[in-house]
Parts: structure tokens; sequence; C-alpha cells
């Protein structure tokens, strides 16, 4: 079973990203800070698009990261700070230690991103045309073909779902409104 | 490749995760949370066999999932800041306006 699962690169990736969703769902669930938890959705949401990755729906991969990490959990976190912190105003004793803590963390990060993306930018020849190597171009005309795939099942096959909907997202729009604006200012 | 064993057996785990926080939390917000997260261990399903299947039609369908997702968690959002307006809490235990 184990062996399977590291059979290939892609099956190692699925693992390792699959993983890191479930930590990610598990901080969500368990942890006291709503901020946290929102945090912790976040994870979950970006490692469950790498997962999408590993199963060949690029499309819906990068429709998970704009939708979710963009939308859903900017949504999320206003509200959580408009609702929670408003009573809460004790929470300032470990300020400093979480800062210790995250301050170093985001240094070491930073560095990594950069010296990955320096490597990539600065390197010789990067100011050439790319050449892609065939297995990765190949990659991203699956890719391309991935979008095109989607867009005809979706617009041959699915066209009253897709209609319906819109239809929903409209009523979900207006309702949001009508529910959360104050009483007759 | 992954087969699709390993995509149910995570898609599993994450929707009972889901169902855990939906039963210990009392926190509204993070009851929104974990529905979406069964929403998308559902769609981590609907992948899985759409790619198995080798049609187009299970990530047509999560796309759609997606859309719906998005419009409830307006919608919950939504009924979460009226319900603090009028109740100045979000804990679910403490939200008994039918309980007469």
């Amino acid at each position: 079973m184990m062996h399977e699962l590291f059979a290939t690169p892609m099956g190692a990736l699925f693992t390792i990203f699959g993983v890191m969703s479930l930590i990610g769902a598990l901080a969500m669930v368990f942890s006291k800070n709503a901020v946290h938890s929102v945090i912790g959705f976040l994870f979950t949401m970006l490692s469950i698009a790498a997962c999408y990755l590993c199963m060949e729906a690029e499309f819906l991969a990068m429709a998970q990261v704009l939708v979710y990490a963009g939308g859903i959990v900017v949504l999320f976190l206003f509200v959580v700070m408009l609702v929670e912190l408003s009573k809460r105003k004790d929470g300032r004793a470990n300020d400093r230690g979480a800062m210790a803590v995250v301050l170093p963390l985001v240094a070491l990060l930073a560095a990594a991103f950069g010296a990955v993306f320096g490597g990539i930018c600065f390197a010789r020849g990067a100011d050439q045309a790319l050449n892609l190597p065939p297995d990765l171009a190949q990659g991203m005309d699956v890719a391309g073909h991935n979008a095109q795939a989607i867009s005809r099942g979706l617009f041959a096959g699915y066209l009253l779902p897709f209609e319906i909907l819109s239809v929903i997202l409209l009523v979900a729009l207006v309702g949001a409104v009508v529910l959360a604006k104050t009483e007759r200012v | 490749m992954p087969s699709p064993n390993f995509a149910l057996v995570l898609s599993f785990l994450l929707f009972s995760i889901g169902i855990l926080g939906v039963l210990i939390r009392r926190n509204a917000l993070i009851i929104l949370m974990c529905v979406e997260l069964m929403l998308n261990a559902a769609n981590l399903n609907l992948i899985a066999f759409a790619r198995h299947s080798g049609t187009v039609g299970g990530q047509a369908f999560a796309l759609l999932v997606m859309g719906l997702a998005a419009a409830e968690v307006a919608i919950g959002l939504a009924l979460v800041v009226a319900l603090y307006r009028r109740k100045e809490t979000v804990r679910v235990d403490e939200i008994d306006l039918l309980k007469g």
C-alpha cells in the first residue's frame, strides 16, 4: 500500500498534499482562535488545490485557488474580525512570544522563496526564449486542453445546471445584501 | 498517478473532519467552514472519478459545486452578521429564539 503511494512522482505529491490538507483541517477544527481556524482553512484549500493539480484537473485547481483563497477566506476573515475581536480585548499577553516565533519563520520562508525565484530570474540565460523540456511542454498542452474540455462539457452537456447556478448566484447576492444590511437607516 | 482509491480515502477523511467540526464546535463561523470542507471533500471525489473514467463531466460538475459553495458562504455569513446584530453572539448554543 505505502510503496504504491510513492510509486510515481504525482502519487507522492498527492500523498504529501493530502496529508497537508488533513493537518490544515485538523488545525481548523481544533484551534481556539477563530482567526487561526481561518488560516487552517486557507491551508487546507490550497493543499486541496494542489491535489487537484496532481489529478490532472488544472483548471479546477486554479479555480479553487481563486474562489477559496481569493474570495471565501477573505470573506470569512472580514466576518471573524467584525464579530470575534469586538468582545475580546484581553488577548495581548503572548503577542511578543508569537512574534518571536513567527518572524524567523517568515524570514526563513522569504529567504527560501527569494533563493528559488532569484535563481530562476537571474540565472544565466533567463532572458532567452522559453525552451521547455518535452514532458513539461506536454503538461502545459494538457492544461490548455483541460480548460477546453471542461468548457465543452460545461456548455454542451451541462448548460441547464450552469444557467440555474447563475440564477442561484444572483439570488444569493441579493439575499446576502438584504440579510446583512442595517435596519432602516 | 495516484489511483482513485487514495483520493477516496482522503476525501473520506476530510469529510469526517468536517462532520466532526460541525458536531463539536459551537462557533457558527467555524461550522460554516466545516460545511465548506465537506463540499470540498465531495469535489475531490468528483474529480477522482472524472479522472478514473476519463470523462470531463465530473470536473464540470465540481466547478458547479464550487459556485454553489460560494453562494452558500455569502448567505451563511450574511446570516451570521444579522444574528450577531440581534443577539451579540455567534455561539450556536446561545441562539435559542425558537425555544419558547
